[in-house]
């Protein structure tokens, strides 16, 4: 009995986070509109495309997380082999590095599998303490040492943050020794979701609205610490309203919701490094107004981790 | 019933393959959907090349639609030769132009007269990527013989890069496929017509 109404308490929450979501779609969809009728501008237009793009994003990833288990396990693994690709196709490896990139794609359905089976331990060491190992070994068995230092540095630590970041998102789900406590892994999921997303978008505005001091000149002139400062403030304010997906109290809400909103700064300028150095703007054109995959997942792929094991340890000592 | 395998093979299977597992992008594929029959004109450099751009034909004519591939490379076994005929439906064709009866032009030239499209590699065979070789006199002979055809230029860009020269191995890369406008002849002269097949061709290069 106790289950079942835990069940349906469950779902009641996550229909909140869901009328949240699409109430602010709703909303900045109408604002921009009008936006655009009184005052039409280019930063307007791509506010538009950018709301369209999440609208497509949205409904998929809540479809994915709602309908059934696997195929929300299906779909995160299906994004980290977007990502994968992507970064793939941008760095332009060497023809030698074909046959270990299979290796590298195959390790997504073996880490999201010990995630469905919740595997913890393999799940956890398959990737920092085996491919790490193997994918250079793979590299040397290829017989050809020219460059290879680049592409040992690249595959393992694309499988770091494409595969093992993303990965814990998963792992979320069935959230493993911890049902006792009342805890839900798809509430976590959307929370984190939630607030890395809301996190981007804060750091966003606050930079465009108030921006004047560029926090990395050199690396990502579009960020600046009235941006950071305001998106980690009110990263932790969404962070403590949307609380009720998790059982944390409020101390444990403030210092994982700021660290999160530090980790997704931290992502996100990881890889504009990374596109800097590649003299690109956007990783690809996937996802229109966005860039690519890898530009809107960016932040997430260096959240899930820290969040999955914050959590887990607080969980576990308290 | 040809028309059926091909519509499963590529319609459903090859297209949506490529689509999300390769990253294959199609740019401006809309342009085949009202045109009965047309020559398309194709950079080579893979075995993928063939597969990207039979996915990209509408269903309704794809058992209409040969791509042109050479008998000493894939008419060698007969098992070849029937994957060749049902799976891609693929015409073989003689290279080299020494026997008289059988003149490679004629027998494309009788596939256009029976209505129907061909894909050609107008640089004869898998070039270096990136690198667009001299296009054969072979597609201007036939572009002088069939001057009322569409003749459309397609650029397969990084698709080499799934399955490069000499590997068997198929790899994900985000690549796409770019259709262009049918080309306009000044006129038909072979100098011309090759001239402008090959200008129309680095256009969609960039």
């Amino acid at each position: 009995m106790n289950k079942i109404f835990n069940s349906v308490n469950l779902i009641a929450e996550i229909q909140w986070v869901i009328a949240i979501i699409l109430a602010i779609l709703v909303f900045a969809t109408i604002l921009f509109w009008f936006w655009n009728r009184i005052n039409p501008s280019k930063l307007v237009d791509e506010m538009q495309l950018r709301t369209r793009s999440w609208w497509v994003m949205c409904i998929i990833f809540l479809f994915a997380s709602i309908v059934h288990p696997v195929v929300t396990y299906l779909a995160l693994g299906f994004l980290s082999f977007l990502t994968l690709r992507e970064v793939y196709s941008l760095l332009n490896l060497r023809e030698v590095d074909r046959s270990v990139l299979f290796f590298c794609y195959l390790s997504i359905p073996i880490q999201y599998y010990f995630a469905f089976k919740g595997f913890y331990t393999l799940f956890l060491i398959f990737i920092p303490v085996f491919m790490f190992i193997i994918v250079p070994f793979l590299l040397v068995l290829t017989g050809e040492t020219k460059d290879i230092i680049r592409s040992m540095c690249i595959l393992p630590t694309s499988l770091m943050l494409g595969v093992f970041g993303i990965s814990h998102l998963a792992l979320l789900i069935n959230f493993p020794e911890m049902n006792s406590n009342g805890v839900s892994g798809k509430a976590l999921l959307l929370f984190l979701i939630f607030i890395t997303e809301a996190n981007d978008i804060m750091q966003f505005v606050w930079g465009k609205i108030f921006g004047k001091h560029k926090i990395l000149p050199r690396v990502s002139p579009n960020k600046t610490w009235e941006g950071f400062i305001g998106g980690v403030i009110s990263t932790t304010v969404i962070g403590c309203l949307m609380g009720f997906l998790t059982p944390l109290n409020t101390w444990q809400l403030i210092a994982i919701s700021s660290s999160m909103a530090v980790f997704g700064f931290m992502g996100d300028a990881i890889m504009s490094a990374v596109k800097r150095d590649f003299g690109v703007k956007d990783m690809s054109s996937a996802i229109p107004g966005h860039g690519g995959i890898l530009d809107r997942v960016d932040s997430l792929s260096t959240t899930a981790s820290p969040f999955f094991h914050l959590v887990y340890l607080i969980l576990i000592t308290s | 019933m040809k028309k059926i395998i091909l519509i499963i093979i590529y319609s459903f299977f090859w297209k949506n393959f490529l689509k999300f597992f390769i990253g294959l992008k199609y740019v401006n594929e809309k342009t085949l959907k009202n045109k009965k029959q047309f020559i398309l004109i194709a950079n080579h450099n893979s075995h993928m090349d063939t597969m990207a751009i039979m996915s990209a034909i509408p269903s309704r004519y794809i058992h209409k639609v040969h791509p042109i591939a050479a008998r000493d490379f894939f008419g060698g076994s007969l098992f070849k030769k029937i994957l060749m005929r049902y799976l891609v439906n693929a015409t073989l064709i003689q290279r080299d132009r020494d026997d008289p009866n059988n003149d490679p032009i004629d027998s494309m030239d009788k596939m256009l007269k029976k209505t129907r499209s061909l894909i050609l590699f107008p640089e004869g065979s898998r070039g270096v990527p990136g690198v667009m070789a001299k296009f054969k006199k072979g597609l201007g002979y036939l572009i002088q013989r069939n001057p009322e055809i569409n003749v459309i230029p397609v650029y397969l860009d990084n698709v080499y890069k799934t399955l490069p020269r000499g590997k068997n191995l198929i790899l994900p890369y985000n690549c796409s496929i770019k259709f262009g406008d049918p080309i306009k002849f000044k006129s038909m002269e072979m100098d011309d017509i090759l001239l402008s097949s090959e200008k129309a061709m680095q256009k969609l290069m960039k």
